[in-house]
């Protein structure tokens, strides 16, 4: 009775660790769900009320879709000082967003917001998902811990492949931690101990967001070499060098 | 012009009808969105109460003020539709609140005893949350389970701030009442 304050600390504690164990079943891609409600509705709203005949109705409804469609295609295609939205998806934790057009070419001193260098042991207290360490590299020659602990960067200085940086995250939980530009073709679907993982070929542009969907715009920067992305239940890693992916998909499997 | 489309942009752009604006905010927010009305008791059916919550909240875009995070926002909406489903449901929501097997872990029943047991007392505690009233354990959901501030509570069920802090503390309380006899030696000193 007397620790009733330590105990509700404990508990609320146990709670949230609690919660990033419980079991949900991974959701469908609504993207094109939506999207299609959506053009429906558009076209509801210009169809004049009331139809004649169930067949001119379903014939009207088709014509007005496709010139509806049509239209937003058009107004989508030529924004004016917009970056352009091409097809995005989601994957663990990192919104790729892939765009036609010449490379990017955005600042290289770009950091994370709040970044903390501190030891491995400190920064497992720092975060609230595993850290796991490529056996592969061995221990990194630093660790950063940023934005109130919600990623931590391996960073290995020295490798056979230059500079290379693992950054993890609890990309199982929570939406976006990162957003990437990329190309067309540059994306592969690849296996990483068992599970599904992509592979980008080349830089590309690389943004971080932030817990409120806002972009950390000192965080933008073109990427190094070729990227990894994968995940486990408990966290979402990318790998970033100048790696092969064969390279990349064994230092991938030996992290734990 | 290759740069990062925030949600700020992504909702002006949305508002003047552009659906692929439309569809980074889908794409950005569909995990936090199918978690919070998984675990707030749309269970099988989350998906479709996804579904639902991004057209309404397209639908209603002109009454988002621009600068408030988008989040808590659609949460909002997502919660509505969550409480609409379990109503017309009528039979109390079967809970879908279920710890990952501690096996799949990695942590076997045969693991070191220490993390069997963490594993034990967290399974008695989802237990304990399954059984409390239901906005008891809504107001626990959102503060720890999706890790929402006390405002962003508020604003998600819909309550005002006070109703979250009382609701709160009588959930953490109840919760000592159903596991303190044979738990609280563990889970203060664990």
């Amino acid at each position: 009775m007397a620790d009733r304050a330590g105990w509700q600390r404990a508990v609320e504690s146990e709670l949230r660790a609690v919660g990033r164990e419980l079991e949900v079943p991974p959701p469908r891609d609504f993207t094109a769900a939506v999207r299609q409600r959506l053009e429906g509705q558009a076209v509801r709203r210009r169809l004049p009320a009331g139809g004649t005949g169930a067949l001119r109705h379903r014939l009207v409804w088709r014509a007005a879709l496709a010139v509806v469609v049509a239209c937003l295609a058009v107004l989508i295609a030529t924004p004016q000082g917009r970056a352009a939205i091409i097809h995005v998806f989601r994957f663990a934790g990192v919104e790729l967003r892939q765009e036609p057009g010449p490379a990017p070419s955005p600042g290289n001193s770009a950091s994370l917001p709040g970044e903390r260098p501190m030891s491995l042991e400190k920064a497992r207290h720092q975060v609230s998902f595993p850290i796991l360490v490529p056996a592969a590299l061995g221990p990194p020659g630093e660790v950063v811990v940023s934005d109130g602990g919600r990623v931590a960067s391996l960073i290995y200085f020295r490798t056979p492949y230059g500079q290379v940086r693992m950054d993890e995250f609890a990309g199982q939980l929570d939406p976006v931690y990162f957003q990437k530009i990329v190309n067309f073709g540059d994306v592969t679907e690849v296996e990483v101990n068992g599970t599904k993982g992509l592979w980008i070929k080349g830089p590309h542009v690389l943004v971080y967001i932030t817990r409120d969907g806002t972009s950390a715009a000192a965080s933008a920067r073109l990427t190094t070499g070729n990227t990894l992305i994968w995940g486990t239940r408990q966290v979402a890693l990318r790998l970033e060098g100048n790696l092969g992916k064969t390279a990349a998909l064994a230092i991938a499997n030996s992290a734990h | 012009m290759r740069r990062a489309i925030d949600d700020a942009e992504a909702v002006t752009r949305a508002r003047e009808g552009d659906l692929d604006a439309y569809a980074v905010l889908v794409t950005r927010y569909t995990l936090r969105a199918h978690r919070a009305a998984f675990l707030l008791g749309a269970g099988e059916e989350a998906d479709d109460v996804v579904q639902e919550a991004f057209v309404k909240a397209f639908r209603h875009l002109s009454r988002f003020r621009v600068g408030e995070p988008f989040g808590p926002w659609l949460l909002r909406i997502v919660s509505n539709e969550t409480r609409n489903l379990t109503r017309s449901r009528r039979r109390r929501a079967a809970l879908a609140l279920r710890l990952c097997t501690a096996e799949s872990d990695g942590v076997a029943a045969d693991g070191p005893v220490d993390e069997v047991l963490a594993a034990d007392r967290r399974a008695r505690l989802v237990a304990a949350v399954k059984t409390l009233p239901d906005r008891e354990r809504q107001v626990l959901v959102c503060r720890y389970f999706l890790d929402l501030s006390e405002a962003e509570t508020a604003q998600v069920l819909e309550w005002p701030i006070g109703s979250v802090k009382s609701r709160t503390s009588r959930a953490l309380n109840r919760l000592r009442g159903l596991l303190v006899p044979e738990e609280r030696d563990r889970i203060s000193n664990g």
